[in-house]
């Protein structure tokens, strides 16, 4: 479990401004959470795609948005984010819960992308948007951090500065469940 | 009514607001208008220029912000229709400039060419206020309190189909603000916005 109290007060710290996405179970947490602040408005989208191009508005509207959805999503809105957030070169992060991750870490390593076939991603003991997620970001030229534990929240700091020296979009894989306190 | 007759009478009264175009009425706003707060969504992600919009009516309270999408962008991109009206923002006018056809690719006939509502499309998402206009004469006329009302606003026009191609971003654009790459182009738009917003 990664403490959404934790994850809130880093966003903070970064001044974010805007939260976008679709909701799901393991942000949950953090959703309640951002919902008791203020100063951070939360915009839930009809698609995941749509959120990439509202950031994208929001900053050059002078805001600092982040993108919030599961790897599911993620894979809903490539061209969305292709042609908004990283062809505009975007300084975003946008946090991607890992649906299907402990499932995949019990079958044992990754597999390769190489390796990925319709026998493995039709498997029902795996499911395959965790396979599938970080070869999407790789071959989508999307830098990308890992938090699986509370110890892990440094590499969310790593994800904003990177996000800004390099004015692109950086993702952050959540791929355990938020929780409080 | 041709794009001429929807985007003249609008180039005279958008005085400082944000005007995002794609596709098909690219150039032609162009032709037009070459003001710091023009923007091409173009050369980007097709179906994603009213929301990129509605980012920027977000971010920009006080400033009004004109999105003139085309029909098939809008139809691949319906549920932004409610994105919209859910956001809370009063200072976005949405065109739906419906022409019937995938212009850029040679006019090929959207989904239910003929025979989308747009406007009932708009009112059932909950636009509070929704335009409908088939003639120039009327539209013309309604122009001036369509812009004045808060909003958000979402005005369909029926247009007839025109012979646009892609954007080229290069030095083969007429207007000099398409030549800029996508991303010049948002940092253009992000400085002139910098001001009070």
């Amino acid at each position: 479990m990664i403490r959404a109290r934790l994850i809130l007060d880093e966003l903070r710290a970064q001044g974010v401004t805007d939260v976008l996405g679709v909701p799901d179970n393991a942000a949950k947490a953090l959703l309640d959470l951002l919902a008791t602040q203020p100063a951070i408005r939360v915009l839930t989208v009809t698609r995941e795609g749509e959120a990439f191009a509202i950031a994208a508005g929001l900053w050059v509207g002078g805001r600092t948005p982040l993108v919030l959805i599961q790897n599911t999503g993620l894979l809903e809105s490539g061209d969305a984010l292709r042609g908004t957030a990283m062809r505009m070169r975007v300084p975003l992060v946008c946090l991607v819960t890992v649906r299907g991750h402990a499932r995949m870490v019990a079958r044992g390593p990754a597999p390769a992308a190489e390796a990925l076939d319709a026998e493995l991603l039709s498997r029902p003991d795996l499911d395959s948007v965790a396979l599938l997620t970080e070869p999407t970001l790789r071959a989508w030229g999307i830098p990308w951090e890992v938090v699986s534990s509370d110890a892990d929240l440094p590499r969310l700091s790593d994800a904003f500065r990177r996000s800004r020296e390099r004015e692109q979009l950086v993702a952050v894989l959540i791929t355990g469940e938020t929780g409080g306190p | 009514m041709t794009k001429d007759d929807v985007l003249r009478p609008l180039a005279r009264r958008r005085g400082e607001a944000v005007v995002v175009t794609t596709m098909g009425a690219v150039r032609p706003w162009a032709a037009l208008s070459d003001h710091p707060l023009d923007f091409a969504s173009a050369d980007s992600a097709m179906g994603h220029a009213a929301d990129f919009a509605l980012g920027v009516a977000l971010a920009q309270p006080r400033r009004q912000v004109i999105c003139l999408n085309g029909d098939g962008s809008m139809l691949m991109s319906l549920g932004t229709l409610v994105t919209i009206t859910a956001s809370g923002a009063t200072n976005l006018v949405l065109f739906v400039l419906q022409n019937d056809t995938y212009e850029v690719t040679g006019n090929q006939p959207v989904p239910g060419a003929g025979r989308v509502d747009f406007a009932g499309m708009a009112r059932a998402a909950g636009f509070p206020r929704v335009h409908a206009f088939a003639d120039a004469t009327a539209y013309a006329a309604a122009l001036p309190s369509i812009l004045e009302d808060p909003g958000p606003v979402c005005v369909t026009v029926k247009v007839e189909p025109g012979a646009e191609g892609p954007l080229g971003r290069g030095p083969e654009e007429a207007a000099a603000y398409l030549r800029p790459s996508l991303a010049q182009s948002a940092r253009q738009l992000r400085r002139a916005l910098a001001g009070p917003g």
